[in-house]
C-alpha cells in the first residue's frame, strides 16, 4: 500500500465514492431537485425582463441568461463546495474524513466533480428557460472552443472552491455570513448580468482574480460574438482560466494542509456550534 | 400586554445574538453592506450598459427604490423560515421553544425583529448609494410623507404576516425548505415586478400580482416617494385607490397567512416533524 500507484488508485477510488454520494444526493429528492433547478433561476428572469423594460437589445437578454445560467454553479462552488467542510463538521462526519487513508485533495476533488455534475443537469434547466421561454439567440460558435472554455472554467472554478472549503475548516457559524457575503458581490465583479467592460478598470481586475468573471466573459464571447461585448481575446482567457485552475489547485492544496495542521491544534476540527 | 412585549424583547435580544454575535464584527458588517451594496451596483451598472453613463430616469428610480425595500421581503420572509429550520436542524431546540410559554408565535415575531433592523440598514444603504452615488434623487416636494409613511407601515405588516406563513411551510419540510425560502423570495420578487413593470409578464401573471400585497407596496412607494409609476395595469388608480389596494390584500393576506400558519402547524405536529432532523 506504499506504492505510489497503490495511494493513486486509492484517492481515486475515494473520489469516486464521493463523487456517488454528491451525486445521489442531489437527485434523491425528485421535488428538491426540481425546486433547486427552477428558482435559481427565476432571478435571472427578471434580470431579462428588467432588460425588456428598459428596451435593450435582444443581445443583453443573452448576456444575462448566460450569466444566470452561471450563477448555479457559483452557488454551487461556494455552498456545496466552500461550506461543505463546515457542514461536514456540524453533522459529525469531518472528523472520518480526517481519519480515512486517503488523501484530503481525494475528496474534495470527488466533490468537485459530483456537484459540477449535479449542477450542470440543473443547470439545463436556465437553458431551456433561455432557448424556449425567452428565444435568446446564439452566434455560430464551435463546439470544441466552447467545451474547453466550460471546462477550464469549471476546473478553475471548483478548484476555488476547494480552497474555501479548507478556509472554512477553521470557521464555525461565520461560515454562513462568509458565503452570504460572497454571493452578491462575486455576482457583481463577475458582471453576471451585464458586460463585464460596464465595470471598467475594476472589471480587468476581477477577471484577474475571480474565475467567473473571466469565464462568464470567455463563454459570453464564444455563444454571442462580438455582441458579448467582450473584455479580451477569448484564447487569452482560455489560457487565463487555465493558470488560475492550477494556480487555484496548488493554493487549495497547500492551505489544506495549512488549515488542517492549525484546526488540529486549535481543537476546532470536531467542534460544532461555535 | 407588558408580559408579551417582554417576551418579544428578550426574543430579539436572543435573536441578535443568534444573528450577530457569533461572527466577526468586522465579516458581519461586509455581510451587512455589501450584499445591498452589490444588488444596487448590478442594477445601476445593467441600467449603464443600456443606457450609457449619464442621469438616471424616473422608472430606474422607481424600480430602485422597489429593489431596495424588497430587503424587508428578502430578510425578513427568507430570515423568518430559516428561524424555524435553523432550531429545528442545527441546534435541535424548536421543540422546547414549542412547548415554552412565550409559544412560536411571539418567538418568531422576535426574531423577525432582528431581521427588520438588518433589512433597513440593507434598506438605508441601497438609498443612500442611490442618492449620493447613481443619482438616484427625488424631489422632495412631490413627495407625500403620510401616504409614504401608511404604506411603509402596511407593507410591513404583510412582510411580517407573509413571513408566519414561511415558517408555518418551514415546519412541514425537510431539508428542501432551504431552496423553499430563498425560491419564494425570488417569485415575489419577479411577479411582483420589483426592477421591471409587471405587464411584460406573460398573462395570466399581471392579474396574479395584483393579488399579492407587495405588487400595490411597490406601486405606492414609486407614487408616494417618487410621484411616479410603473404598472400599467394600476396607471388610471387614483393614489388612494392604490393606497386601499394595497390595505385590502395586505388585510387579506395577513388573515390567510395566519389562517396559513396555524394549519400547517397543526400539520407538523400531527406527522411528528418538530423534532425531525434531517442531517442538517
Amino acid at each position: 500500500m506504499n506504492g505510489w500507484r497503490d495511494r493513486l488508485a486509492l484517492d481515486l477510488r475515494a473520489a469516486r465514492a464521493r463523487a456517488f454520494v454528491r451525486v445521489v444526493g442531489t437527485l434523491r429528492e425528485p421535488q428538491g431537485v426540481l425546486l433547486d433547478a427552477v428558482f435559481p433561476n427565476l432571478g435571472m428572469c427578471a434580470y431579462v425582463l428588467l432588460y425588456r423594460g428598459l428596451g435593450a437589445p435582444r443581445s443583453f437578454e443573452t448576456l444575462a441568461v448566460i450569466g444566470g445560467i452561471m450563477t448555479t454553479f457559483w452557488l454551487n462552488v461556494l455552498w456545496g463546495m466552500g461550506a461543505q467542510l463546515f457542514w461536514e463538521k456540524q453533522s459529525g462526519q469531518l472528523q472520518l474524513f480526517f481519519a480515512a487513508p486517503c488523501s484530503r485533495m481525494a475528496i474534495l476533488a470527488g466533490m468537485a466533480v459530483g456537484g459540477l455534475v449535479g449542477t450542470t443537469l440543473r443547470s439545463l434547466v436556465g437553458v431551456a428557460l433561455g432557448v424556449w421561454v425567452f428565444h435568446v439567440r446564439f452566434a455560430s460558435f464551435s463546439p470544441g472552443v466552447l467545451i474547453a472554455v466550460f471546462l477550464a472554467t469549471m476546473a478553475a472554478l471548483y478548484a476555488l472552491g476547494m480552497m474555501l472549503a479548507s478556509l472554512f475548516l477553521l470557521y464555525g457559524r461565520e461560515a454562513w455570513h462568509t458565503c452570504n457575503a460572497l454571493t452578491d458581490p462575486v455576482f457583481m465583479l463577475s458582471g453576471l448580468y451585464f458586460p463585464i467592460r460596464t465595470l471598467g478598470s475594476v472589471g480587468a481586475f476581477a477577471a484577474g482574480l475571480l474565475p467567473l468573471a473571466l469565464g462568464v466573459d470567455a463563454l459570453r464571447q464564444v455563444l454571442m460574438g462580438p455582441a458579448a461585448h467582450g473584455l479580451f481575446p477569448v484564447r487569452y482567457e482560455l489560457a487565463g482560466l487555465c493558470a488560475l485552475a492550477v494556480l487555484l489547485l496548488v493554493l487549495a492544496r497547500l492551505s489544506l494542509e495549512h488549515l488542517e495542521r492549525l484546526s488540529k491544534r486549535e481543537g476546532r476540527l470536531t467542534q460544532r456550534w461555535q | 400586554m407588558s408580559l408579551r412585549l417582554a417576551r418579544l424583547r428578550s426574543v430579539a435580544w436572543f435573536g441578535w445574538m443568534v444573528e450577530g454575535n457569533w461572527a466577526d464584527p468586522v465579516l458581519f458588517g461586509i455581510y451587512v453592506v455589501a450584499r445591498p451594496l452589490s444588488v444596487a451596483l448590478i442594477l445601476a451598472l445593467m441600467y449603464r450598459a443600456v443606457r450609457g453613463p449619464g442621469a438616471h430616469g424616473v422608472a430606474f428610480a422607481g424600480f430602485y427604490v422597489a429593489n431596495a425595500f424588497h430587503s424587508y421581503v428578502d430578510r425578513m420572509i427568507v430570515g423568518m423560515g430559516w428561524a424555524v429550520f435553523e432550531e429545528r436542524e442545527e441546534f435541535e431546540t424548536l421543540k422546547y421553544v414549542f412547548t415554552s410559554p412565550m409559544g412560536l408565535l411571539t418567538y418568531l415575531a422576535g426574531r423577525s425583529s432582528v431581521k427588520f433592523t438588518l433589512a433597513t440598514i440593507s434598506v438605508a444603504i441601497m438609498l443612500l448609494t442611490g442618492w449620493f452615488a447613481l443619482g438616484v434623487r427625488w424631489d422632495w416636494a412631490r413627495v407625500q410623507p403620510l401616504p409614504l409613511a401608511l404604506s411603509i407601515v402596511l407593507g410591513l405588516v404583510a412582510t411580517l404576516f407573509v413571513g408566519f406563513l414561511l415558517a408555518g411551510w418551514s415546519l412541514v419540510l425537510a431539508r428542501s425548505a432551504i431552496v423553499v425560502l430563498d425560491g419564494v423570495a425570488l417569485v415575489l420578487f419577479l411577479v411582483c415586478g420589483v426592477i421591471f413593470p409587471t405587464q411584460l409578464l406573460p398573462w395570466p401573471l399581471p392579474y396574479v400580482a395584483l393579488a399579492l400585497p407587495f405588487t400595490w407596496w411597490y406601486e405606492a412607494l414609486r407614487r408616494f416617494l417618487l410621484g411616479a409609476h410603473t404598472n400599467a395595469l394600476l396607471a388610471h388608480w387614483s393614489d388612494v385607490a392604490v393606497l386601499g389596494g394595497l390595505a385590502a390584500t395586505t388585510l387579506v393576506g395577513s388573515l390567510l397567512s395566519l389562517w396559513g400558519y396555524h394549519a400547517l402547524e397543526r400539520r407538523a405536529r400531527r406527522i411528528g416533524r418538530l423534532d425531525q432532523t434531517t442531517m442538517f
